[in-house]
């Protein structure tokens, strides 16, 4: 169990939706963990499964995919995609032995800040749990 | 029952049709239990093709393969068929690649092969250690006989077969413009009891289940290059700028590069096994993309390589997939 | 001198100050491991998958370490005393082959002073494998080039040959464990020698006039012939004991970075690809062409020696079975 350290979450957020919703929770002064790294992309379609392995190789502790609801994606499909390709890639990772904590996905609209404070924590409180990943870390590995 | 003399005959007349450049099937190696893949231009080169139970190279992987080198002015592309021999797995690679629009149906002669299995040859090293001259192999009666070149004959059975071909549901090409003989019984039904398995174990145990095999992988990239659905002009594991996979081998590097090959694979895979069977340290790389074959026959009801006219799950999508995953 | 098999673990733990590299099952491959407590140490099996090669040439090295915002570069040459146990005269030759390009125009630190290190206790092979032909390449089962002592198994034990210095120094470290040899020791040993050359099956064909005569064949349709199955993979170079081509590649951790050089093969296609866009190996044909004639003609050419030392492995666990006698008796023919 590790209480002392804050995991490390890398979070990718479509640009009209989630991205929005997160900085509605900012402007609305909502309080929410700190420890997320977020990444801005055009919508949750763009995202390479390939970006989850990469975050973790880096140091990643927990992955959150967040995009806008599914019949609402500013791009009409992008997130339909989205979505088959990470609950394959999802099970993908469970399956080599990544704790299932550690990859999440969610639908975060830019009018609901308060579901982004709920999310975060989710996630945040998740990885924590998980512990950290060092196992898949490139960090100087036989350097 | 074989009948070489006909195989060798179909193989003649292909090769000598105007519209075939050339012809790929198999022949016997250098050594021992070992086969090689043979192009035939002329029809004398047909004399020496064989389809043996000792045939498990997967001859699709160079239909993408063949370099095509840019056409000197003047010049016309060469727009013959390539003629190729496949088995029933080899089959679903053709398929797979006409879906994906890899190659074109009028580019591509498929002969077809109902095959009854063949054999897996480190099982037949170990159980025969020290042969070192040619053998040769033939279907028999459900058994497989063995002909070794002091003249004994051995007959052995299922044992020796590889893993997939024990669980075969498509030994008859599933697509094939002329069938070398008559349709063999498919041999078992899929239930993706390896998979399941591994699925059982822990998280901890599963991961060093896989760090296990991936620390001894020497990234020589065999699986990918022998696999019929890795046919990327430039593949996303060599690049550079942006690097996705850094080229030092260490088990951080090894398990990015299997996780994303595997991904990449995901509802493509064909399950003709020959990533396992040329991995010079023994990964078993099947166990890990059959599980996404698993999970994209379960969620999506797609087989790949099987129908020409699918369309592949991972570029569509229904407004219903499951998504209770999604937080 | 002799040493009995039981005495061998013992053997292992008397020179175990030096690091001991032996055969061992990584995964489900052998190769040349540090023996550990508990390690299980196989000298029984026929060669390794990896070649000893990996051990002085490692997979991936680093050159050089640099952080951001400073201007000093390490350059961490690995030293310390090792030895390896149970290298095959095959493998012992190509790692004196391989010295040569390591000490050419450049003296590779990295590489020279694990060499340095390094003590070779060879173990004769009594049972060649089918595709071993090393006996038609300047080498044999009980050759001594390359070794600092030569073991043959004489069911009982291994009889000790030393061949150096270094060798001696490292017998005299298990002095207690060791026995001496008599005639007869000697006399078996021989004999097996002289056995196992008799079973090797394979022969390359004569190598005299392929050096010279490889050249005239650039533009042979052999190449496009035995080339064509190729998948283009590494195995073949990977697994050689005297290839020796690498990459070298930046990798950056945050404020860390480090330079490393890893293992490249020829038979890539990104191997000779310029910035340009220009390959001047596009296809697999020019890239097996190279392979042949950089092992047969152009290392001769530069150091007389050729760049194969029989050990089979590309025959081994080529894929498709491309088969380099077979390359070679076809350019025996055409010569």
């Amino acid at each position: 169990m590790s209480e002392n350290l804050e995991p490390n979450v890398v979070a990718f957020l479509c640009n009209w939706c989630s991205y929005a919703g997160a900085d509605l929770a900012g402007t609305s002064r909502i309080e929410y963990p700190p420890n997320l790294n977020v990444i801005r992309v055009m919508c949750s379609g763009r995202v390479n499964p390939l970006f989850v392995v990469n975050a973790l190789q880096q140091g990643a502790d927990g992955v959150l995919i967040s995009g806008c609801h599914p019949g609402d994606c500013h791009y009409m499909e992008g997130n339909f995609y989205a979505r088959r390709r990470f609950s394959v890639m999802k099970e993908l990772l469970e399956y080599v032995g990544v704790d299932a904590r550690r990859f999440n996905m969610s639908w975060v609209s830019a009018s609901e800040g308060a579901k982004w404070k709920e999310v975060v924590s989710g996630v945040v409180d998740k990885a924590k749990e998980a512990g950290p990943f060092t196992e898949f870390r490139r960090n100087k590995i036989d350097w | 029952m074989i009948n070489l003399e006909k195989i060798r005959d179909i193989a003649k007349n292909t090769v000598s049709r105007d519209d075939i450049k050339y012809l790929i099937g198999w022949r016997q190696g250098t050594y021992g239990f070992r086969v090689s893949p043979h192009f035939v231009r002329k029809p004398e080169e047909a004399e020496e093709l064989i389809f043996s139970p000792l045939c498990s190279n997967n001859l699709a992987t160079y239909l993408t393969l063949a370099e095509k080198r840019p056409v000197p002015r003047g010049q016309q592309p060469d727009t013959r068929k390539v003629a190729v021999m496949v088995k029933g797995c080899d089959s679903r690679a053709v398929v797979q690649q006409l879906v994906e629009q890899g190659i074109e149906r009028e580019s591509v002669y498929i002969i077809g092969c109902p095959c009854e299995g063949v054999v897996d040859q480190s099982k037949l090293e170990e159980k025969y250690p020290g042969t070192f001259g040619q053998v040769e192999a033939r279907w028999e009666n459900g058994k497989i006989s063995l002909c070794f070149p002091e003249g004994k004959t051995e007959v052995v059975g299922e044992e020796l077969l590889t893993q997939k071909c024990l669980t075969c549901r498509y030994p008859n090409p599933v697509l094939a413009d002329i069938n070398l003989r008559e349709e063999v019984a498919a041999r078992g039904n899929e239930s993706f009891a390896d998979v399941a398995e591994l699925e059982k174990k822990s998280t901890k145990d599963k991961w060093s289940f896989w760090q296990d095999k991936f620390s001894s992988c020497i990234r020589c990239y065999s699986c990918r290059n022998v696999c019929p659905m890795c046919y990327c002009q430039e593949c996303i594991l060599d690049k550079l700028n942006p690097t996705w996979v850094n080229r030092s081998v260490n088990i951080s590097e090894n398990t990015a590069y299997h996780l994303a090959r595997a991904f990449h694979l995901a509802g493509r895979c064909i399950e003709c096994g020959e990533c396992e069977r040329v991995c010079p340290v023994n990964i078993p790389i099947t166990k890990l993309n059959r599980k996404l074959t698993k999970e994209v026959t379960e969620k999506f009801g797609f087989e790949p390589g099987v129908d020409v006219e699918a369309k592949p799950p991972l570029v569509g999508y229904r407004p219903d997939d499951k998504e209770n995953f999604i937080l | 001198m002799k040493i009995n098999k039981d005495k061998l673990a013992d053997f292992i733990a008397a020179i175990s100050e030096q690091t001991v590299y032996a055969p061992q099952k990584r995964g489900e491959a052998l190769v040349f491991a540090p023996v550990a407590k508990g390690s299980n140490v196989n000298l029984a099996a026929a060669n390794t998958t990896i070649p000893p090669k990996s051990v002085v040439f490692p997979q991936t090295e680093t050159l050089l370490r640099f952080e951001l915002g400073k201007t000093d570069l390490e350059a961490p040459v690995q030293e310390g005393k090792a030895v390896m146990l149970g290298v095959r005269p095959c493998d012992a030759r190509a790692m004196v082959i391989v010295d040569n390009v390591f000490s050419w125009d450049v003296d590779d630190p990295y590489y020279l002073q694990k060499r340095a290190d390094l003590t070779l206790v060879g173990l004769a092979c009594l049972e060649p494998c089918v595709n071993c032909f090393c006996s038609s390449v300047g080498g044999g089962p009980a050759s001594k080039e390359g070794l600092d002592v030569l073991m043959t198994d004489l069911g009982d034990g291994y009889l000790l040959e030393v061949l150096t210095e270094k060798g001696q120094t490292l017998c005299q470290s298990a002095e207690g464990l060791l026995e001496e040899s008599v005639k007869e020791d000697k006399d078996a040993a021989e004999k097996l020698h002289a056995a196992a050359v008799n079973k090797i099956t394979r022969q390359a064909p004569d190598t005299g006039p392929i050096p010279a005569g490889l050249p005239r064949l650039w533009e042979d349709p052999l190449w496009a012939e035995v080339s064509e199955s190729c998948l283009g993979c590494g195995i073949c170079t990977y697994l050689c004991p005297t290839c020796h081509c690498f990459d070298i590649q930046d990798e950056s951790e945050g404020c860390d970075s480090r330079r490393c050089r890893t293992w490249d093969s020829c038979m890539f296609p990104e191997y000779t690809l310029h910035a340009s866009g220009h390959n001047p190996r596009p296809t697999r044909r020019e890239r097996t062409r190279n392979r042949i004639n950089h092992k047969y003609s152009y290392f001769v050419d530069k150091f007389n020696v050729i760049a194969c030392v029989g050990c089979g492995r590309c025959i081994n666990l080529c894929p498709v079975n491309i088969d380099i006698l077979n390359i070679l008796s076809k350019v025996g023919e055409a010569l």
